[in-house]
């Protein structure tokens, strides 16, 4: 009897051995250890057999159904390791080659840089205002302290439509609305288009785009207005960015300024995008004046205020290297892509 | 503003170079655009005498000349023909340069030695009349007395040698629009002495007459014209003027004209105040009348042009004819010619308003007009006329009459201004002292008595507190005021439920592939007819012309988008881009029901605009892109009903979405013939979405609805039917009798055959059946599958089994 246990080891260690599949390993396993298999059957056997035999013998076959099963359990590792690893093998690919393209289409570098000031000025509590870009004069000159004959009517061609109606030739108008419908603390800015009667060249466009801004509250100071400016172009521009204030003058701000900031080209060493300067202009503001504030029903005495406006092409071009505004409204997919 | 740093010097004392004095005045408030260094870029060029003129051997145009430079004798050859034995000129040596980097060598000149050239005054950057009888096309003659300085640098004997500052100037400031005005800025700005050497003008006591020498001057239009000084001189020489004065007018980009002209250009450029001279004998009846002009007036002004006047123009007259543009410029008429013995000058002050619109009227801005319009004081103008006179006797050009006539109607007001430093420091974020601010007011010549300043009579733009802040700063420094952060009521920055829905409208049609475009909000007025657009459609009637458009093309405000989408389309195809997928998120105009007439403001509504051609586009394709718009702006209950009657697009591919009767967005394909108008080449694929509508029907608050329990049941139709019924409406049949235990309708296939016949199609549907409350029993859905069917042969259906 032990000769046929030892028989059956050996028996099963070799056809193990030769095992490549799952499948025979399966097979071998009802061979040996299934319901009517050999290990089981020898079981079966043990009613037949000497009542003192029996434990000595049982004991054997159990022994002999464990080293199956251990060793056909290996065998099934090993098999599958190897399975695995072949498969992998032959699953190997170039990664080398292309990637499948998925086309992603751009927004506008327009629109990228007014989400970008959106986002730097909706973190310090600011809202965003709109308003028309058909336009009153009352709205886009007379209540922003530009009376009639003011020599500002005429620097800024403006289109008209009207006398009394014309093409916004800037975002303050919207100022001036939001002053007359929200009460104090106001925090806005008004992103948009606006007209001046410029022919397209590469630097001028009928239509571009500007962004303003305006706080009005009790004891808003000059030095606020610095504070936030410099902020918003450490933000937009790089946290390097110096920003110097020049007195200039705007029929609506008093005192008034324009910003440059150190060119983000050269860093202010002085280059051709500088023209040598090593600043930049990049905007123009100022405290509201009292008699614009007057004019939209806010009383200057109680509350003092704080504006600024910029132009995003300009913004856009010098962040993006954009050497023609043209390409801005040309529209070519191949430019727009590039963003 | 032009100005050289010899001219600023009268005035200022001046201890920097040109480049930093332009710095500083920048951080003060006039703003350094250019500086010009002349006489840099002249070495080695010096005073030279010419002592022999021989012929050259081989060439009959050219001379060969020994010229005595001081130290040495050089033989030069010149083609020049103005030159004779004994002249004075200026030699460039050999290793000189001159003006535009050129450089002279020693070199042979058809084989004779040449060491050096002879210059032209052009050669020196010298107006040729600067100096007396110089040639355009000549060597320059120097004066004999020159020969004392042989040898000597060119630059230093003629002082050539200048700096030349030009500056940004504000329009509230006339003031510095004149030598002194920015030589008190720059006094200041420096901290140095402002020298004041006009301060006599002030004190000239001149006495005022209603007749000088047979003159009258009347004012009968006084609210155009505030005040108007006369003057006379007499035994006048007219001759060219001295060399500093031409000096100092080139520099300021002035011409020198002759000696009584270029006064008058001197005193506006030196005190701010534009001034005019006539001839006495060119006004008739010796009779000024400062009038408006008549309609349709004539006038040749000194430029040789007729210019139409109308009535609200103001003009200067004699009792037959204008004889001036009132601020503006002169005419031919009153000239001063070489015969000119009595000159009245004239120094007046007029509405700033009016001298504009009439400079921008009669298209002539001039230096005078340029100055007038930003308003000048009624004070400044005696000085000036006090200095055109005294300029005449330094000058020796003639003899003053003694007396004036000023007519001054409208005096000139001065202001009073709360000073009140505590309201400054505050609004400034700062903590000057009281005595500072004081100081720097005070260096600005305004009075300051206890809480009220009175500014000086140039400062006509200061009026109230902040306009005293501003100047306390500008000479505190704008960089020394601090930077803080705003201490105040915290504020809620975010974006509305319209600006949130945009940027996720914009971010899903970039992530579909679509790139963003950005267009002007002009359109032609051709695109319309272009478009197909009918003769009643509200797209004409509601249309907003310009008055003044730039060209045709930018001539009314766009009532729809399509035409901009369009020429992109067209762009893009013309630069061979395939596959094309774009959007715009734009605004149209509309003038509903004449808001613009009654001068409000038009509608103005923002669009949503898709435009796509090539390969992977079809009316499906694009009515997915609309579909997943109108999905993520959550407006989830709309209709897609067919559209035919849009002239601009395809009768049989295009669709309108309904939300009840409110149509929120038209898509399709192009029409052809529209297509062929704008030389579009194939399909082009276009939607319009009405976003404000979107906000107004989306139902942005999302509820929860339960994850269905009990398991549903699938069953399929199939149906042959008419070419002509709508999926739309074999959908809208099933939906109806589906009812509630209906959960949806998919759409798997659509074919037409031959064995189906023509004109007509086999749709197939697959439903979902499915219960809130419980499992769903083969009873039920049979009868209510028994209804649809029902339902759907009514409509004509021939169900295939």
């Amino acid at each position: 009897m032990g000769d046929k246990i030892q028989e059956m080891t050996e028996a099963v260690k070799r056809k193990l051995g030769e095992i490549k599949t799952l499948q025979e390993l399966q097979d071998l396993k009802v061979k040996y250890l299934g319901k009517k298999g050999e290990v089981t059957s020898m079981l079966k056997g043990l009613g037949g057999m000497a009542p003192e035999e029996r434990p000595i013998f049982g004991q054997k076959v159990n022994a002999l159904r464990e080293e199956l099963e251990k060793s056909m359990e290996r065998r099934e590792r090993e098999v599958k390791e190897r399975i695995l690893e072949q498969r992998l093998q032959k699953e190997k690919i170039d990664v080398t080659m292309p990637g499948k393209n998925i086309e992603l289409g751009s927004s506008h570098p327009i629109t990228q840089v007014i989400q970008e000031v959106e986002e730097i000025f909706l973190g310090m509590g600011y809202s965003i205002a709109d308003g028309p870009e058909v336009e009153t004069a009352i709205y886009n000159f007379d209540k922003l302290n530009t009376p009639a004959d003011h020599p500002a009517r005429d620097l800024q061609d403006t289109f008209y439509i009207t006398e009394d109606v014309i093409l916004r030739t800037q975002t303050s108008p919207v100022q001036a609305r939001v002053m007359e419908n929200q009460k104090p603390p106001i925090k806005i800015i008004c992103p948009g288009a606006v007209y001046r009667s410029d022919t397209l060249d590469a630097t001028h466009s009928p239509v571009f785009h500007q962004i303003e801004g305006l706080v009005v509250d009790k004891n808003i100071t000059m030095s606020d207005l610095k504070g936030t400016l410099e902020m918003f172009a450490k933000n937009c521009l790089g946290p390097n960015t110096k920003v110097r204030f020049r007195p200039h003058h705007f029929p609506f701000t008093e005192p008034s300024a324009e910003a440059d900031v150190s060119c983000f080209v050269c860093g202010g060493k002085g280059c051709r995008v500088c023209k040598q300067e090593g600043w930049i202009e990049l905007l123009g503001c100022g405290m509201v004046h009292p008699k614009v504030l007057e004019n939209c029903g806010i009383d200057p005495n109680e509350y003092s205020g704080f504006a600024f406006g910029f132009g995003v092409e300009r913004i856009a071009m010098a962040k993006f290297g954009i050497d023609d505004l043209r390409l801005l409204y040309e529209n070519d997919v191949r430019f727009l892509k590039q963003f | 503003m032009k100005a050289s740093i010899e001219w600023l010097k009268d005035f200022s004392e001046i201890n920097v170079s040109g480049k930093e004095l332009g710095d500083i005045l920048t951080m003060t408030g006039s703003k350094l655009e250019t500086i010009e260094e002349r006489g840099k870029d002249i070495e080695n060029v010096v005073v030279g005498k010419i002592l022999e003129i021989e012929k050259h051997p081989n060439a009959d145009k050219l001379i060969v000349t020994k010229v005595d430079v001081g130290s040495e004798i050089l033989q030069i050859v010149t083609g020049a023909d103005n030159v004779s034995v004994g002249d004075i000129v200026p030699i460039a040596k050999s290793g000189s340069t001159l003006p535009g980097d050129v450089h002279i060598k020693k070199g042979e000149l058809r084989g004779v030695e040449s060491n050096g050239m002879m210059c032209a005054c052009t050669e020196l950057n010298i107006p040729v009349d600067r100096y007396p009888n110089q040639i355009e096309h000549g060597i320059m003659i120097l004066p004999p007395e020159m020969e004392s300085r042989l040898g000597e640098n060119i630059v230093e004997v003629l002082g050539l040698e200048e700096e030349i500052l030009d500056f940004e100037i504000t329009s509230n400031r006339p003031d510095c629009f004149s030598i002194e005005g920015l030589g008190r800025e720059i006094a200041i700005s420096l901290n140095t002495e402002f020298k004041n050497p006009r301060k006599n003008l002030a004190e000239m006591k001149v006495e005022n007459k209603t007749e000088l020498e047979g003159l009258k001057v009347d004012i009968t239009a006084p609210d155009l014209c505030y005040r108007y000084i006369a003057r006379m001189v007499k035994d006048v020489k007219i001759g060219e003027s001295p060399d500093w004065m031409k000096r100092r007018l080139e520099a300021c980009g002035v011409r020198s004209i002759n000696n009584i002209v270029d006064i008058t250009n001197y005193v506006m450029l030196e005190l701010g105040q534009p001034m005019h001279a006539f001839d006495i004998n060119s006004i008739a009846g010796k009779h000024i009348t400062v009038r408006r002009a008549n309609d349709g007036e004539k006038i040749t002004t000194l430029d040789d042009q007729e210019r139409i006047l109308s009535q609200d123009m103001l003009v200067i007259s004699d009792e037959e004819k204008a004889v001036a543009i009132a601020g503006v410029m002169g005419a031919q008429n009153s000239e001063i010619e070489e015969t000119t013995t009595t000159v009245v000058f004239e120094s007046a002050v007029f509405n700033g308003g009016s001298v504009r619109k009439t400079a921008k009227k009669v298209g002539l801005r001039t230096e005078a007009s340029s100055r007038y319009e930003k308003g000048l004081p009624q004070e400044n103008a005696e000085r000036a006329i006090n200095r055109a006179v005294e300029l005449v006797e330094i000058i020796g050009a003639g003899k003053a009459v003694d007396g004036k006539i000023d007519v001054y109607p409208t005096k000139q007001t001065f202001n009073q201004v709360e000073f009140n430093p505590e309201k400054i420091n505050r609004l400034l974020g700062t903590n000057i002292a009281r005595e500072d601010m004081v100081k720097t007011l005070e260096k600005l010549e305004m009075k300051v008595e206890g809480n009220t300043v009175i500014p000086p009579y140039f400062r006509v733009d200061i009026e109230r507190l902040a306009d005293l802040a501003e100047e306390v700063v500008r000479f505190y420094g704008y960089d020394k005021v601090d930077c803080t952060l705003i201490n105040s009521e915290a504020t809620l920055g975010i974006r509305t439920k319209a600006q949130k829905l945009t940027d996720k409208i914009r971010q899903t049609l970039v992530n579909k592939g679509l790139s963003e475009i950005c267009t002007y909000g002009f359109i032609n007025e051709k695109d319309l007819d272009q478009l197909c657009v009918t003769e009643d459609s509200d797209l004409r009637s509601q249309v907003i012309p310009v008055k003044n458009p730039l060209s045709e093309d930018y001539s009314i405000m766009r009532t729809t988008t399509l035409p901009s989408m369009l020429q992109t389309i067209v762009t893009n195809q013309s630069k061979k881009n395939k596959n094309v997928g774009l959007f715009d998120i734009s605004r149209v105009y509309r003038n509903v029901d004449g808001q613009i007439e009654q001068g409000n403001v038009p509608t103005e509504d923002t669009m949503v605009t898709i435009g796509m051609y090539g390969e992977n586009v079809d009316f499906y394709i694009l009515k997915g892109l609309v579909e997943k718009i109108l999905s993520i702006s959550s407006v989830l209950r709309y209709d897609v009903v067919s559209e035919k009657c849009n002239n601009s697009y395809h009768p049989g591919k295009t669709a309108n979405i309904k939300v009840g009767k409110d149509v929120i967005a038209t898509l399709g394909e192009i029409h052809p013939e529209v297509a062929e108008n704008y030389d579009i080449k194939g399909d082009v694929y276009c939607a319009e979405i009405w976003l404000d509508k979107l906000v107004k029907y989306g139902k942005m608050n999302k509820k929860y609805t339960e994850v269905a329990k009990f398991p549903a049941v699938e069953r399929d139709i199939a149906m042959v039917i008419d070419e002509d019924v709508e999926v739309g409406n074999i959908e809208r049949a099933i939906e109806k009798k589906g009812k509630k235990i209906l959960e949806e309708v998919k759409l798997f296939d659509v074919y037409r055959d031959e064995k189906i016949g023509a004109g007509k199609k086999s749709v197939a549907y697959s439903l979902k059946f499915r219960s809130k409350d419980k499992t769903l029993t083969d009873e039920e859905i049979n009868s209510t599958m028994e209804e649809i069917l029902k339902e759907l042969e009514s409509l004509g259906a021939e169900l295939r089994k």
